[in-house]
């Protein structure tokens, strides 16, 4: 499978600690009322996104996130279990994985299919292969939004993230925009839904020329990551291959620049 | 847009308040519709709502949730065998609170739970994905949030992923069960009616809510069900609702029948979304009165099962195709003035043997679905 890239925008909390909400406030003119640190993140890449690039109502967007939104339901769980306390309205609407997609994609000015999903496996390649088999379908561009929030106490995610104690976690906010035409585009990503071992990996790679990176579930990580890879090496002008794993497996995504 | 090949039903099984699909269409043809209540928190205090619940309790943790998971999937891969499995995705769409995070918290938030520090990737996807491996499925697995459209998006997605040859089969499952925060948000928005269900009736107060699972096969292989096409979009003026007159919904079911490659004249029937709430009634009926005319048949499932929110797509395909096949549509309970006078839901259950149908999910975040099937008349 091949879709090709025509814009992107990143955000990674340890290269760039900025106050989010009040960049969309003053910067953006954005109404950030009601809405959590969870939207606001994707907010912010949203409009990282929107600054650079033609976005068309009809673009597909598909949201998708390691572990969703934390906060709010850390948020609920000690409101309601903990504190037999009624449900806050808002905190109810924020609950809802959609309501961070629905904020996007009024931010971006799409109207059309709007999806917002988690894989538990391979989120990144997953939802990418979602997206090409549905814009295979409609002939569309889509925009795909990789999000995660780094919460306190950050224990909580990574339990979840299944990752060593030690690990530090970050946020991170990745979108591109893909397309099945090759017109105006900045890279072309390949990749497929087969798995591999370690050794298969090894083989394949074996006579590789391009650089390679290997995922590290550790060190400043979120479960995205590989959004971010693929960013910073069309920043760089860079063809790479990323080795993505998860639980003694490993998929590759093959990225080409072409500026 | 490009057509591709539509996608047959092969195989699907529920658990809803009535039973199993056997005894949830019992139910409906007898009209013996059996509603209990929960306590949930409020404002105001405690509080009592009516509620479409389980015969058996399924629990709010994850090992009875996946358990029930595990028992429909179970049933409705029971003809794949292990090359087929291995071509096979298991995709949820479900609004349910990840009770994986909750434990999470639980463990590490408060002082008086802590356990010691565990890790293991989990998410709202960890159910897929765990039954993906004990049942040997394809490693492709997704989990959709998208309120009460996440099963029926569910089904697209699966749909473009077996065109495209992703996978040579799809298990859809809706999943929804009982969660006292999401009855409490519901009710904070003053959508519960402490009544009945009553689908596009001037008197209508509110909707009520049920759980359910429910599993669909998707797949090539013959069968006499397909799913014809449809069309996904978000496009709500406000996150809550759609507007009054409908035009989010209009443009759904229009691109809906594009996709198809059909028009108003081939619709034998439709399912409507039809919450019994307020303002989502009134924009579809709004809506249907603007793409058919008044002759279209059309009927509302949620006051025999309640409203599944995520499990709702998934669910009341397979009620209203196994009322179909048992020769009938089900008529729409507790409709006496209709919103609109030339637009009354059936009253009566109908003949009908085959057709083509189009089912309706309009739903919270702005997220509007329209999905076209058939059955060949025999």
């Amino acid at each position: 499978m091949k879709l090709y890239i025509k814009d992107y925008s990143t955000y990674k909390s340890d290269e760039e600690d900025i106050d989010i909400k009040k960049t969309l406030k003053q910067k953006y003119k954005l109404d950030t009322r009601r809405q959590d640190a969870f939207i606001h993140l994707g907010l912010y890449g949203a409009m990282l996104l929107k600054e650079k690039t033609v976005i068309d109502k009809d673009d597909e967007l598909y949201v998708t996130s390691g572990i969703g939104n934390v906060d709010v339901v850390q948020k609920t769980n000690t409101r309601v279990y903990e504190q037999n306390q009624p449900l806050k309205l808002f905190d109810f609407i924020n609950l809802l994985g959609n309501t961070t997609s629905y904020y996007i994609a009024s931010a971006l000015g799409i109207s059309g299919k709007n999806i917002f999903q988690i894989s538990d496996n391979f989120t990144f390649i997953n939802t990418l292969i979602s997206l090409y088999a549905s814009i295979n379908h409609s002939q569309k561009n889509a925009i795909l939004c990789s999000i995660d929030l780094a919460s306190t106490p950050n224990e909580v995610i990574k339990r979840v993230l299944g990752v060593d104690e030690d690990c530090s976690v970050v946020s991170g906010v990745n979108y591109q925009k893909f397309s099945l035409t090759k017109d105006d585009a900045i890279a072309e990503i390949e990749f497929d839904t087969l798995s591999y071992s370690f050794d298969e990996i090894n083989n394949i790679l074996k006579d590789n020329n391009t650089k390679v990176i290997f995922s590290k579930r550790c060190d400043n990580f979120f479960e995205t990551y590989p959004s971010y890879i693929i960013n910073d090496a069309i920043k760089n002008d860079e063809d790479i291959i990323f080795v993505d794993s998860f639980e003694d497996r490993y998929k590759i995504l093959k990225l080409k620049s072409l500026k | 847009m490009l057509k591709t090949d539509n996608i047959n039903i092969l195989k699907y099984e529920i658990n809803s308040s009535q039973g199993d699909l056997k005894q949830t269409l019992k139910a409906i043809k007898n009209q013996d519709i059996k509603v209990s209540s929960k306590g949930i928190s409020t404002d105001f205090g405690d509080a009592t709502i009516p509620f479409y619940a389980f015969k058996d309790e399924i629990k709010q943790n994850q090992q009875s949730i996946k358990d029930a998971l595990k028992d429909i999937v179970s049933k409705v891969i029971s003809t794949l065998d292990t090359k087929q499995k291995k071509s096979t995705a298991l995709i949820v769409g479900t609004s349910l609170i990840d009770w994986h995070l909750v434990d999470a918290i639980n463990g590490c938030a408060y002082e008086y739970k802590k356990t010691n520090y565990t890790s293991k990737k989990y998410s709202i996807d960890s159910y897929a994905k765990e039954l993906a491996s004990e049942f040997g499925l394809n490693e492709f697995t997704m989990t959709i949030n998208t309120a009460c459209t996440s099963s029926a998006n569910a089904m697209l997605e699966a749909k473009n992923l077996i065109n495209c040859g992703v996978v040579d089969y799809a298990i859809v499952v809706g999943l929804e069960v009982f969660s006292p925060i999401m009855s409490s948000g519901f009710y904070a928005m003053e959508l519960i009616s402490q009544t009945d269900i009553k689908p596009f009736d001037t008197n209508r107060d509110g909707l009520i809510l049920g759980e359910a699972i429910g599993a669909i096969l998707l797949g090539k292989d013959n069968s006499k069900w397909s799913l014809e096409g449809g069309f996904s979009n978000c496009n709500s003026a406000t996150i809550t609702s759609v507007g009054a007159d409908g035009k989010e919904c209009v443009e759904v079911m229009q691109k809906a029948l594009d996709d198809a490659n059909i028009t108003t004249d081939d619709i034998t029937a439709l399912k409507a979304h039809a919450t019994g709430s307020n303002s989502n009634d009134l924009a579809e009926i709004n809506a249907i009165s603007k793409v058919f005319n008044p002759s279209i048949t059309f009927t509302a499932l949620k006051p025999f099962v309640g409203h599944t929110i995520g499990a709702s797509g998934v669910l009341e395909i397979i009620i209203f195709i196994s009322c179909i096949d048992d020769g009938f549509i089900p008529k729409t309970l507790s409709c006496h003035t209709p919103i609109v006078q030339d637009y009354m839901p059936i009253n009566e259950h109908k003949k009908c043997n085959g057709g083509v149908f189009m089912c309706n999910y309009f739903g919270f975040g702005g997220n509007n679905i329209s999905l076209i099937i058939k059955k060949e008349n025999p």
